[in-house]
Formats: structure tokens, sequence, C-alpha cells
């Protein structure tokens, strides 16, 4: 196949040969006719008068050539079966003569340098061929023009991206060097014998990297452990056994501020250790630490207890009882802050034990177990007054009464929330903010604060249930001024209309920084853009499943989280426009 | 340098052991704690020499310091910038000096 090619081409090119180098002969003889004939006393200005025009000449032809290019191609397809074109051939050949055919030499259009015409020669800004130096300077200039449109979007970019922003990361610019240098040692850990005098806050910041990477062993372990430390941070401890916890305390004997995750083998043998050793525990937090018996954590808490006054326990599903609760709840009477989430067997005997800590200052509580809503109000009622913080998630038999307690008693609040309840009313809500003798709170949470009825969508029409327009505008009528976190996921009874009064462009927070309005599908682009407007301090925020948002300006600086119709807008640079607001 | 003349151009950085690396001022404003050494309002031996004499990191590592300052300038205002290249060796020691030289307290401190 590629033989016959070959010859069939030898052929033409001979034949091609033949035919240029008779009309070549021809045009010379007619030239010299000419020549004679015109000009025979000023041949010199006649090769001036070439030069010049040569360049004219070349585009002419070079049109001619097209046009008959042109024309031929549709010629053949016309009659394929018929004689061969030679009068196109002897066209092309006429009006080729002059230009140089590849083997021959010509001289560079750029740079004047004599070359060697190729078929890969260029065609140079004026039509002239260029050598194939100007030639490649031609492409590389081509190709540098044509880059940066290239490289507008790549989805390992844009994954990159989101990704960043889901961490809350928009700045632009470089990482910070520390934030390098972490990556760096995060990512060489098994190389590492020993962190040196790393600053505090560094070694926690390395402690979740490495926690989130899951690599704290035994061996990573040590890393944290100076017994000139007062404090142990380990986010993961998945990979620990109980050996290991008794190391902890015996390199670190003066630990006060204890923070052990996913502690599942954080055993009955070290607490026995701490009591033994007298660690001076003051802040403790213990993540699914399953395997300590309730008689144990009764001596850890009747030992320790005096001086604790931090207290976090979560995920405690087996152990930890209502009466081993009572036994804590009266060995660490000077607790200022107290968390008990996920721990499964805790009911209403624990809400009461818990009112009897007056010096609380910092109260979240999650009780998956069922509670009654007096039992709640008696808690609220007894420690309200001292509460800064108050935190109950999924109290789902709470009511309208228990908002009403913390109206009454809680004045000292700065972060509130109140999430996953269906029986509190929007006038609960306008009543709790209503005339609060509580100073502006700083964070609020009232995520999921909704009607659950599915034969009512929207929620009875008199009488919303959950978090709707008039508790929203009360809330930031009453708080808006210091808020600076609101989330209000799921609150889908808030209308289109309070919206568009709460963040009108012209109202504003000034330090709102971050807001979580999933799964508010009324929220559309006009709302968005007034969010933005009305929080100049935002920072992030949230707005999974708002499908009417799309194509919002986002300022600079902001993370636009999880809108499914804004992708390309999600990061963009640049002062806020929006003249077109309403 | 006196107050009222216009500043240097660049900054002189001295590593604990002698070496001196002279950079952009622009640059080194990049690092809060050298910011604030050179700040023209301060009377600051530094403010006022231009020269920066840095105890507690040595040369290697401030050369390193030195390269990150202006891979940050350069950066600036650009999206998806690649990480820098920074040696395993150095890396611990190189955090300590960064922690020293953003000159802010970490907010996981408080």
């Amino acid at each position: 196949m590629a033989q016959s090619n070959n010859i069939s081409a030898a052929q033409i090119s001979a034949d091609y040969e033949r035919r240029r180098r008779e009309a070549q002969e021809a045009a010379e003889r007619e030239g010299v006719a000419n020549a004679a004939e015109v000009a025979e006393d000023e041949p010199q200005e006649e090769r001036v008068e070439t030069a010049a025009q040569k360049k004219k000449r070349k585009r002419q032809q070079e049109q001619a050539l097209a046009k008959i290019k042109k024309s031929k191609g549709k010629k053949g397809k016309k009659n394929e079966v018929g004689e061969p074109d030679s009068d196109d051939d002897a066209a092309w050949d006429m009006y080729t003569k002059k230009t140089p055919l590849p083997g021959q030499l010509e001289n560079c259009e750029l740079c004047d340098k004599r070359f060697t015409v190729t078929p890969y020669s260029k065609t140079g800004p004026d039509g002239g061929l260029l050598c194939t130096k100007c030639s490649k300077e031609q492409e590389a200039a081509r190709k540098k023009d044509a880059k940066p449109k290239k490289q507008a979007v790549s989805r390992d970019k844009r994954r990159h991206t989101q990704s960043n922003l889901l961490d809350g990361i928009v700045s632009d610019g470089a990482k910070s060097l520390e934030q390098l240098c972490i990556e760096k040692v995060a990512d060489n850990i098994r190389d590492v014998e020993e962190f040196g005098d790393l600053p505090k806050s560094l070694l926690n910041r390395l402690s979740q990297l490495l926690s989130k990477r899951r690599v704290i062993t035994s061996r990573t372990l040590d890393l944290f452990l100076r017994p000139d430390y007062d404090t142990i941070d380990i986010y993961d401890c998945g990979k620990l056994e109980v050996d290991d916890y008794i190391k902890m305390f015996a390199v670190v004997p003066k630990a006060q501020n204890v923070n052990l995750r996913n502690a599942g083998q954080f055993k009955d043998e070290v607490i026995d250790y701490i009591v033994e050793r007298h660690v001076p525990l003051r802040n403790l937090q213990l993540e699914a630490a399953n395997l300590v018996s309730n008689a144990v954590w009764a001596k850890l808490f009747s030992h320790c207890g005096q001086r604790l006054e931090y207290l976090k326990l979560t995920w405690l599903d087996y152990s930890m009882d209502d009466d081993t609760f009572d036994h804590l709840i009266s060995g660490c009477p000077n607790l200022k802050r107290l968390k008990i989430k996920k721990c499964f067997r805790l009911s209403d005997q624990a809400l009461s034990a818990i009112s009897s800590l007056h010096n609380l200052e910092h109260l979240s509580l999650r009780f998956p177990a069922p509670t009654t809503s007096p039992a709640l109000r008696d808690l609220i009622a007894s420690i309200g007054a001292n509460l800064r913080t108050l935190s109950l998630e999924s109290f789902e038999e709470a009511d309208d009464e228990v908002l009403s307690t913390i109206h009454h008693t809680c004045t000292q609040l700065t972060k509130l929330r109140f999430c996953e309840n269906d029986l509190c009313t929007d006038a609960g809500f306008v009543s709790l903010f209503h005339n609060w003798q509580s100073p502006p709170l700083s964070f609020i949470d009232f995520s999921s604060n909704r009607s659950i009825d599915y034969t009512q969508p929207d929620g009875p029409e008199e009488d919303p249930t959950g978090l709707a327009s008039a508790g929203f505008e009360t809330l930031m009528a009453h708080s808006g001024s210091r808020l600076e976190h609101l989330e209000i996921a799921s609150c889908r009874h808030i209308d289109y209309a309070a919206f568009a009064r709460v963040f009108d462009g012209k109202k504003e927070y000034p330090l709102l920084r971050e807001v979580n309005i999933s799964f508010l599908t009324k929220i559309d682009t006009t709302i968005a853009a007034g969010i933005f407007r009305s929080c100049p301090a935002m920072k992030k925020v949230t707005a999974f499943g708002c499908f009417n948002i799309s194509d919002v300006a986002v300022p600079k600086g902001v993370a636009l989280i999880g809108v499914p119709n804004a992708q390309d807008s999600i990061v963009q640079e640049g002062e806020m426009e929006m003249d077109w607001m309403p | 340098m006196p107050a009222g003349s216009t500043l240097s151009t660049h900054v002189t950085l001295i590593s604990s052991d002698g070496f001196e690396f002279i950079i952009l001022r622009e640059a080194a404003y990049v690092a809060g704690t050298i910011k604030k050494m050179l700040d023209p309002t301060s009377a600051f031996a530094e403010a006022v020499t231009g020269r920066c004499t840095l105890g507690s990191i040595n040369g290697v590592i401030l050369e390193k310091v030195c390269e990150y300052l202006y891979y940050n300038l350069k950066h600036k205002d650009a999206q998806d910038v690649p990480d820098m290249d920074i040696p395993p060796e150095l890396c611990l020691e190189l955090l300590m000096a960064a922690d020293y030289l953003q000159g802010k307290p970490s907010e996981a401190l408080s």
C-alpha cells in the first residue's frame, strides 16, 4: 500500500516538475519579449520596481491561488469521471510560476535571510514566506497568545476550589508559611523525632491535622508528650491502647487540660492511674470512652471533681447512666462549662441533677433519650440566670414554655442554640426575643425549627410552627447589632417578604460573618445579594439546596457554599456591584 | 533612617549566624513581626537603620523565609497558588520561625 502510494506520488511529482519547467520556459520567453518591447533602456528600474511590488504581487497571486484551489475542489467533486483538469493545471502553473516552491530558495520576509522553502514554511504577516527560524518564532508567539484562554476552567481546579471553600478557605494569595510547614510536617511525620520547642498553639494544630489524617499512633503520640506540658490534645485516639493512655499521664503528670477524642480504649485502668497519681485535671474532654465502668466514673469524679471546671462527655452509649451522672454532678460542684452530648442513657433525672450546678456559665446538651419539657424548664429556671451559653439540641418535647422560661431567666446569654424542634411556635420565638432583657446575642442557631407534618408542607396557616417570619424578624431586631453567627437552616416557614425586609441592603448587621441558610428554598438571588450587602463582615454563607440562587455576584473574600446553580460565580473578585437591586 | 525622609526600597535581615539578606521592603512587610520592627512611625533601631537582626533564626532558615516572603508577594492576589517547596528537614525550624514572624497571637492560643 505504502509502496504504491510512493510510486504514484513520485509520478505525480515528476509530472508536476515537467509541467512547471515548461511553463517557466514559456514565461521566460514571454518576459524577455516584454522586456525588450516595453523597457529596453531601463532594465535596472524594472528590477527595482519588481522588488517594491513583490509583496503586492505575491498577495494577488495568493488570492488567485486560493480561488483556483477552491474552484478546483468543487470541479473535481463535480466531474469525477471527467478528463483530467488540464485547464486548471495550466492556470495553476501560470499563477504559481513566481511562487517559490518546496526545495527552492527564497528570502525570508522578516529577516531577509536566504533560505530553502519547505512545505512547513509559514506565511508571514504580509503574505511572504518565512525562514525556519522566523516560522518557529511566529508559531511560539501564536501559542503564547492562545494559552490563557485554554487555562480557563479545569475540573481539577474547580474541585480544588470547592474543596477549599468547604474548608472556609477563600482568601487569595499564598498559604501562610505556618500552614505550609504544618502540612509538610504532617507529610513527613514518620521522620520526625521530636517537635522541640514548638508553641502550644502550633502543637494543637499539628494534632488536629495528624488526627484528621489518622496517623496518631503510639509512636507519634510521643511527640506531643513532654513533662513540662500541661495540655494533652489528641483528636483521634483510635489507634491508642491502654498503655498509651497511661504513658500520657506518666510523661505529663501535670496535665490540666486533657482532650481525648475517639478514646475507645480509655479504660478503667487509665482512670485508676489518674486517680492514683493525682493528675491535676481541670479541663477534661472525653469522647467515646465507653469501656469505663460506672463505678470507676464515680471514683474519678469523687477524686478529681472539685478541681474540674470544664467537662465534656460525648458518645457514651453504654456507661454513664443517670445514677452515675448524679455522682458526677455532686462530685464536680465547680463546673463552669458542661457539655453532655449523645450519652444514650441520660434522661430527665440528669437534667434535674444539672440544675444544682450554680456555677455553670456554659451548658450544651443533646440527649438522645426522650426528655420532658417541665424538666428542661426547671433546669433553665434554676441555673439560667448565670448562663452565657445555652445550647439545647434536639429537645423534641420542648415547647413554647421553655422559650418563655429562657426569656424570663437567661439575661446574660451571648450564645443560644435551640434546634431540631417541631413543637415551638412562631409566637413562642417572638415572645422570646420581644422585650428580652438579655443583651444582643453573638451566636444564634435555630436550625430545623419547622413543622414536620407531611400533609402540610408549608405548616399550619394560622399560628405557624417553628421559627417563621415574625420570629425571625424579631430575632434580627433584637440581636442584629451584635450577631456574628446565624444558623437558620431548614426553618422553611420564614417567607420571602420577611427575608426581603431583614436583608433589604439598607439595614446593616455589622458583625455578622457566618450564616447558614441551607434548605430555605424561598431565598433567591436578590435575597442572597441583599445578605452580602447588609453584612459587610460576611465571610461564609452556607446555602445547600437553595436552588433559586444563581448568578449572584459574590464579594471578594466571601465563601458561598453549596449553591448548585451558581457554580461559576462562587468566588468572584472585585467589589460588590448591585445597582440592579430594587 | 530619620523620620520624614523617603523610605529605602530595600531592607536588611540578619540571621543569628550573621548572614545578611537584602530584600524588598514590600516583601519584608509580609511578615507581621518584621513589619512592626520596621514601622517608620516607631523609633525602633530597626526602623531607623533598616536592618533587622533576627537572633532566633539561622541563615539557612532565614534564606527560606526570604524565599517565602517573595513567593507570598508574587502570589498576593492570585488564586490557586502552587505550594512552595519546603525541604522536610527544615520544616520544623521553619515552623517556629513562621510562628515568630507572623507577628500575631494565634487564635488557638486564646
